[in-house]
């Protein structure tokens, strides 16, 4: 380059003092290490892309966020739903577990009440109290019926009131649980009661139920 | 190009921009600032959805556990009458279907919707059911009908019905409390509604992080009852069948426990079933709480055990002291008692006096102590205030009104011989219980309770009723009482009728003149029995008050009653039989 501005050629020479006159006429060679420093396309590149990718992570991000605002939305439907069931089930399981439903129902099927308690006292095997079976009808119901109302309990049927259809599936179960009880039982009680008088630990002998 | 024209272009370009800016600054001055609040409100509306968060009822409990009153939600059905007369489904066959779910007739449901229309062209809103339940909402929503409307509204279900019904009282339609310790424990109960705002999309979905919430809500506490619901459905069960029987107006039965003043049960007929108030309202508006707080009565014999066990406290008789009882006695200020049936002159003991239930012997013993003094023990007893319990509209009772400079009612001769057998003066069902607790009791008066206490969300109880007693008669004169008592149950004319194999009970019958509202008496009688057992160790005590049974007009209407509860409790707690006999003293001399 100093070589074409000593060279002056002399069909321009108007032009040439006054384009070269307020340049400075050298120039700083940047050498290799500053020539290695220089920006890189690549730098660009890595600066865009990288970018692109943060745009489009906030992008999969707000649309999981709005994905998760109608799962959240048809989950809290469904719980609300959930919670539906709960609380007819529990009305129901109430209703049904109320003491009027039972006792009709227990009468219902021939369960009475004895009004003359007897005792059995562990010590000594001593009966309290004259046994007498109950009578049919004695029940804490008896004849009067429930006089403890219950608006809940209208419609609601009796357990011998059901179609038999509903019934017929716990028949089999019914039948077969005397028999176990009534072999397991009695046999064992008999035997130690004819052997010696009652030896108690303080607790009442328990059948053994299957 | 000259320097000139480019300087005009830089300018115009200014310009240009300088006018651009100003537009978007005075447009957004304008939005910003001068129409903010319209726009803002005008966007809230369109987006924002304010909610209130429902604050729970809290669920009544008895002590063993079961759910007495329960906190639900029901479903209000709106429908919009224009939308509908205009729908595909028309009014006509949404009613076909709606009709058994809503319990009202098709054709009505028709009508109310098209006489919302004639009435207004623009009818957005008409309620075709309040508070329908879970079932029949889900069946409804099922029909999908697109112009009908639901939203969901607090409500109590009381699962067992009337069992506890008097205690537990009720609310009215909009959930507030009206009666029982729904109304007295209101602030146990009772929750705190809470609100919250949130913006949606318009596809109805919440905008996720948008929920400010602007109230906490708080669901309320539990309370927890001393009542023991099987066995309260038990005596309300037996109380109303032989009421029935007998023909009484109204009956109350209190089941304490002796060594802790917990009612167990407090059974009143008739009873309000809180599920169906209306049926009682009609009926018996007195029942709609529980006369066993709210009823005092006079008591009649039952109460000659609190004379006796004062005269005994202080030391001025014990239970073979002679008393000559004629049929009539009558005193030298003017008063004039006698028994209820014609006898000769009777020789008997203090026991005999009970026994026989003799107001001739009871107002001789009674003078042996002065009318302060035995007003001071009725006072110790609890009478003429209400107990601790404080239930809703819970009597004092009444001792008297001639008031004295000392405080101490000023009876004429004939009130303060009435007062020694429970004439003259009233007291509730739960102070009569609370007079045998404390003799059953060694002496000790255990404060009454109905409320275990209020349990918050961790468990913890707080409310818990005081279990400190006070000792109003020493323990030897309460025992001296029991005995006398017992003696009552296995010599008196009802012996056969209140025995349980196995254990010792002691009791007293009483059949008391009730007032005619016109300063006499009347020919209806409260009849009464309150007892103890086991009598050796006495755990519970049992007081039965039936009022005017028609059919059978004395205390031994009342002695099954006694009898089948007091079996029923014994049975239920595992009580150990006696192992002794009641101790046999002398009724006569």
């Amino acid at each position: 380059m100093s070589n074409l501005a000593t060279a002056t050629l002399p069909i321009q020479p108007l032009r040439i003092p006054r384009r070269t006159a307020p340049e400075p006429s050298i120039e700083v060679v940047a050498n290799r290490s500053q020539r290695r420093a220089r920006p890189k396309v690549a730098y660009a590149i890595v600066v865009v892309a990288s970018l692109g990718g943060l745009m489009l992570s906030q992008l999969a991000l707000s649309i999981a966020l709005s994905d998760g605002a109608y799962t959240i939305d048809r989950l809290e439907v469904t719980q609300k739903e959930q919670a539906r069931a709960v609380q007819l089930l529990g009305e129901d399981l109430g209703r049904l577990s109320s003491p009027q439903n039972l006792a009709v129902n227990a009468e219902a099927l021939g369960m009475v009440q004895n009004a003359n308690p007897v005792w059995l006292r562990m010590s000594d095997g001593a009966v309290i109290g004259s046994p007498t079976a109950a009578a049919g009808g004695a029940g804490v119901l008896g004849t009067a019926g429930s006089k403890v109302a219950n608006q809940l309990l209208a419609g609601v049927p009796l357990v011998t009131q059901l179609p038999p259809a509903e019934t017929a599936e716990t028949a089999p179960t019914a039948s077969v649980a005397p028999e176990a009880s009534t072999g397991a039982t009695p046999g064992a009680a008999t035997g130690e009661t004819t052997d010696a008088p009652l030896a108690s630990d303080g607790r009442v002998p328990a059948p053994t139920t299957r | 190009m000259t320097r000139r024209t480019a300087r005009g272009r830089l300018a115009l370009a200014a310009v240009l921009v300088l006018a651009l800016v100003s537009v978007f600054v005075v447009r957004l001055i304008d939005i910003q600032v001068v129409r903010a609040e319209t726009l803002n409100s005008q966007a809230v509306d369109k987006r924002s959805i304010p909610e209130e968060i429902l604050g729970m009822r809290g669920d009544i409990f008895d002590s063993t556990g079961v759910v007495l009153a329960d906190s639900v939600l029901r479903y209000d059905i709106t429908a919009s009458p224009k939308t509908a007369v205009e729908s595909a489904i028309t009014p006509e066959i949404a009613a076909e279907k709606l009709s058994p779910y809503l319990g009202v007739p098709a054709a009505d449901i028709v009508k109310s919707i098209r006489d919302a229309v004639a009435a207004d062209p623009e009818s957005d809103y008409l309620y075709l059911g309040k508070k329908v339940d879970v079932d029949a909402f889900e069946k409804i929503r099922a029909l999908e009908i697109p112009w009908l409307y639901y939203s969901s509204q607090p409500a109590r279900t009381y699962p067992n019905g009337a069992v506890a019904g008097n205690l537990i009282g009720f609310v009215g339609s909009a959930n507030e409390p009206q009666a029982g310790v729904e109304l007295s424990e209101d602030s146990c109960l009772a929750g705190v509604d809470g609100s919250e705002v949130y913006e949606r999309s318009e596809d109805g979905v919440r905008i996720p992080g948008s929920t400010v919430t602007t109230k906490q809500a708080q669901n309320g506490n539990d309370l927890v009852l001393t009542i023991e619901s099987d066995l309260q459905w038990y005596v309300q069960q037996t109380l109303a069948k032989y009421a029935q029987e007998y023909g009484a107006k109204w009956g109350v039965v209190v089941v304490q426990e002796v060594k802790t003043g917990r009612l167990v049960a407090v059974a009143d007929y008739p009873t309000v079933d809180p599920n169906d108030v209306d049926a009682t309202v009609n009926t018996d508006i007195s029942a709609l709480g529980s006369r066993a707080f709210t009823a005092p009565f006079e008591p009649g014999s039952t109460f000659k055990t609190l004379t006796t066990a004062s005269l005994l406290d202080a030391g001025l008789i014990d239970t073979g002291t002679h008393v000559t009882a004629p049929y009539r006695f009558t005193t030298a200020d003017g008063a004039d008692v006698n028994d209820s049936e014609s006898h000769g002159t009777w020789n008997l003991t203090t026991t005999g006096v009970l026994k026989e239930s003799s107001n001739t012997g009871m107002s001789q013993l009674g003078l042996l102590m002065t009318a302060d003094q035995r007003y001071d023990y009725m006072k110790k007893f609890g009478l003429g205030e209400r107990t601790e319990v404080d239930f809703g509209a819970e009597e004092t009772g009444y001792l008297g009104d001639d008031w004295d400079e000392d405080g101490v009612p000023d009876w004429d001769p004939q009130t303060n011989l009435a007062s020694m057998f429970g004439q003259g003066i009233t007291v509730t069902a739960v102070q009569m219980a609370s007079i045998y607790q404390t003799i059953a009791n060694g002496g000790v008066r255990m404060p009454v309770s109905l409320v275990a206490g209020c349990r918050l969300p961790d468990g913890t109880m707080t409310d818990v009723p005081s279990s400190e007693g006070t000792q109003v008669i020493s323990p030897s004169a309460a025992r001296s009482t029991v005995d006398m008592l017992e003696n009552v149950a296995t010599k008196g004319w009802l012996a056969s009728k209140v025995s349980i194999p196995g254990y010792r009970v002691a009791m007293k019958t009483g059949t008391a003149q009730q007032p005619d509202g016109n300063g006499g008496y009347s020919k209806s009688y409260l009849v009464s029995m309150a007892g103890m057992a086991p009598a050796d160790d006495p755990q519970y005590v049992v007081s039965v008050n039936l009022s005017g049974p028609v059919n059978m007009n004395t205390s031994a209407a009342t002695a099954p009653i006694f009898r089948d509860v007091m079996t029923q409790v014994l049975k239920d707690h595992r009580v150990v039989p006696s192992g002794s006999l009641s101790p046999d003293l002398p009724t006569n001399f």
